[in-house]
């Protein structure tokens, strides 16, 4: 009896402990499921912003006890900073939470302008019926860079004449993180005319990207023949709040300017052949400088020869003219006519003039005479004949 | 002996009442009637061909009435062309009976017994003759002009109006040369017939066989041996001197640098001398004239010279036979 009892009470522990373990079991699984807390979190909790933009977190809210509504609320947010919390597209103040599935908010930060650059530390607490969770959030506000603009140039003082296009080549180049459309402004003295050229175009306001620069070239012209003297020209390049400038200097310098003509226009004249005849030219200056050692030459036709008074002439000032005798002598063998002489007047270090001359040759008379004579020995004959056997 | 007789009196006495009765004589006859209609024909024939012609392609020239006497239009050639042998017949028509055929009918007496010297008689004759030439060639000379005037409306400027009457001054004396030569055979041939075509023959030779002579000349007297361009060049030169002894070619190279303004030069043109020359540049008037001056005073010394041979021949003719 007492083996069978031992056994029978076994069993009954066995059976008891079977019957005892289920319901601590089956607490234990259920003490399991419940107890994970509401939590709040998010993937970046610390990010870098820029003065004046706007800062996105992404939360995700899990858990709790059993579904809940949710408040959300920031603490320790500075002063003048607006958060909005945003879910499903609208601004929401509270979500609710499933504890078996996530929801996810967006946290929205706008930084005001006058921030400043320092890292921010603030919390943000999602308050459900009976528990809490809260997620620290950093925020290192970083200085943004101002936009500047700035021009390079290697050469902003060309010399010419009065006559040459100034060419600047000028960078300019954005040194702030914003993309700039730039006005361009030129500043000239009168009678100058600047034009601003990209990749040949002509434009007055051109796109500089953030951190980039863009290859320009200032023309600029005096559309009048100008005086001699410096003119300075001011470029000005402004694209939001950015402004550059650059001074360029245009060095106008003094040019002869020669012309080849005669007293009074006429580039036309007579000429016997082989015979001299003068021509008087006249070497005008109409430059602002004065040519100097000015050689006088001739192109003629063959066989005739062309000599100038003075053969150089050392100075015409600017302005004024100085008169030339040319010598001309077509050859004995020249046929009456037409025929094209082109003189040449060359400065030192400049280039010739040279003007056509259309010279008419004539052939002497002397011929002529002869003729006359011939017919004259003839009426004598007539005149002898006459005496001798007239009045018959 | 004659010269010791002091003669008296002009031998100019009656000239002027020879020349109007010839030229009246000349004028109403049939001769001369059928010789001014093919002149007549000829010129209004080729002025219209001209005038047709430039109105369809010249545009713009200065010289257009020159134009009118030197364009050609297949098949007709250029009036000039027409001229220079119908001016020789209209002068040989004029001359070649005018002292034989008084002879011939037998007037010359008659006529001698009037006041008026041999001298006379023969200065009228020729000066008849070369002023009936002028006036046809005159009345041809206006009658182009008004064509041209009508045909293509553009008034003629005053260089080409000079330069067309030098043209007609050259032409009248091309005409004096050919009635004097006529003059001289009718005196020296009694028979007009002769004397006609003794002239006739003196024109064809010049026009047909003059040209080949003077080329067979030139070959022999100045031959290319070896072929250098001096050589030709002598031969050419040579060709040209000779050619120029008939008044053919004097009166065509004349009418050529008249007619046209462009011509610079009748001879040989080395090219060095075109060296710079603006061709195709109008040549004043007066260098056109000395251009052919040697050619005009020439005509003129001919047409003298002739008379004066024709006269010399009639004063010491007998003619009371």
């Amino acid at each position: 009896m007492s083996w069978r009892n031992r056994v029978l009470a076994l069993s009954v522990i066995v059976l008891l402990l079977f019957s005892l373990s289920t319901p601590v079991l089956a607490q234990e699984g259920d003490q399991q499921q419940n107890s994970e807390p509401l939590t709040i979190f998010t993937q970046y909790p610390a990010q870098e912003a820029a003065v004046g933009e706007s800062v996105t977190f992404n939360l995700t809210l899990r858990g709790g006890a059993s579904p809940q509504v949710v408040r959300l609320d920031l603490q320790n947010l500075p002063e003048g900073w607006t958060a909005t919390f945003r879910g499903g597209g609208k601004v929401v103040r509270a979500a609710y939470v499933n504890p078996e599935s996530t929801t996810s908010v967006d946290l929205r930060i706008e930084l005001p302008k006058d921030v400043k650059a320092d890292t921010y530390r603030f919390t943000v607490i999602a308050k459900g019926e009976r528990e809490r969770a809260e997620i620290p959030i950093e925020l290192i506000v970083k200085e943004k860079l101002p936009p500047s603009l700035e021009f390079e140039i290697e050469l902003p003082t060309l010399r010419g004449t009065t006559d040459t296009t100034f060419r600047y080549s000028a960078t300019l180049r954005n040194r702030g993180d914003e993309d700039l459309s730039v006005n361009l402004l030129a500043e000239a003295p009168p009678d100058f005319q600047v034009l601003f050229k990209l990749t040949g175009q002509e434009v007055t306001s051109i796109p500089v990207p953030a951190n980039g620069s863009k290859r320009l070239d200032i023309e600029a012209k005096a559309f009048v023949p100008v005086p001699v003297g410096t003119y300075p020209i001011k470029v000005t390049a402004q694209g939001g709040e950015a402004q550059a400038e650059l001074a360029l200097i245009a060095e106008v310098v003094g040019k002869s300017e020669l012309s080849l003509t005669t007293p009074d226009g006429r580039l036309s004249g007579e000429a016997y052949a082989g015979e001299e005849t003068s021509l008087k030219l006249v070497l005008r200056n109409n430059g602002t400088a004065p040519a100097r050692n000015v050689e006088l030459s001739a192109s003629q036709p063959a066989g005739w020869s062309v000599e100038f008074d003075p053969k150089e002439v050392a100075e015409v000032p600017a302005g004024q003219q100085v008169e030339v005798t040319a010598k001309l002598r077509p050859s004995e063998k020249a046929i009456a006519g037409d025929y094209m002489v082109t003189l040449r007047a060359r400065p030192e270090g400049g280039a010739s003039q040279s003007a056509e001359f259309r010279i008419t040759v004539r052939t002497s008379t002397l011929w002529g005479i002869v003729g006359v004579g011939l017919i004259a020995v003839a009426v004598l004959v007539v005149g002898l004949a006459v005496m001798r056997f007239g009045r018959r | 002996m004659a010269r010791s007789k002091v003669r008296e009196g002009s031998p100019w006495t009656g000239l002027w009442a020879v020349v109007f009765k010839e030229m009246a004589d000349h004028l109403t006859s049939a001769r001369m009637l059928i010789l001014q209609a093919l002149t007549l024909i000829t010129a209004v024939g080729t002025v219209y061909a001209a005038a047709s012609n430039l109105r369809d392609t010249v545009a713009q020239d200065r010289f257009l009435l020159l134009r009118l006497f030197t364009t050609a239009q297949q098949p007709l050639p250029a009036f000039v062309g027409f001229l220079a042998f119908l001016v020789p017949l209209i002068a040989i028509a004029l001359a070649f009976d005018a002292v034989n055929g008084e002879f011939n009918q037998h007037t010359m007496a008659r006529l001698l017994a009037q006041p008026i010297y041999r001298d006379a008689l023969l200065f009228g004759k020729f000066l008849a003759g070369l002023f009936t030439l002028a006036l046809v060639l005159t009345t041809i000379w206006l009658l182009i002009v008004g064509m041209g005037l009508v045909g293509l409306g553009v008034p003629p400027g005053g260089e080409e109006v000079a330069r067309s009457l030098w043209f007609l001054v050259l032409t009248v004396f091309y005409g004096g040369v050919w009635l004097a030569l006529a003059l001289v055979f009718s005196i020296t041939f009694r028979q007009p017939a002769t004397a006609a075509l003794a002239s006739i023959a003196v024109w064809l030779f010049f026009t047909v066989f003059w040209g080949i002579i003077v080329d067979l000349l030139a070959q022999f007297l100045r031959p290319v041996r070896i072929g250098l361009p001096s050589e030709y060049l002598a031969q050419g030169q040579l060709a040209l001197m000779l050619s120029r002894l008939s008044p053919n070619t004097l009166y065509s190279e004349a009418i050529l640098a008249m007619l046209n303004p462009a011509v610079r030069s009748l001879g040989f043109v080395l090219p060095i001398q075109l060296d710079g020359a603006i061709l195709g540049a109008p040549l004043p008037l007066d260098q056109s004239l000395a251009l052919i001056w040697p050619h005009f005073t020439g005509l003129v010394a001919v047409t003298i010279l002739l008379f004066a041979l024709g006269y010399t021949l009639f004063q010491r003719q007998e003619i009371r036979a």
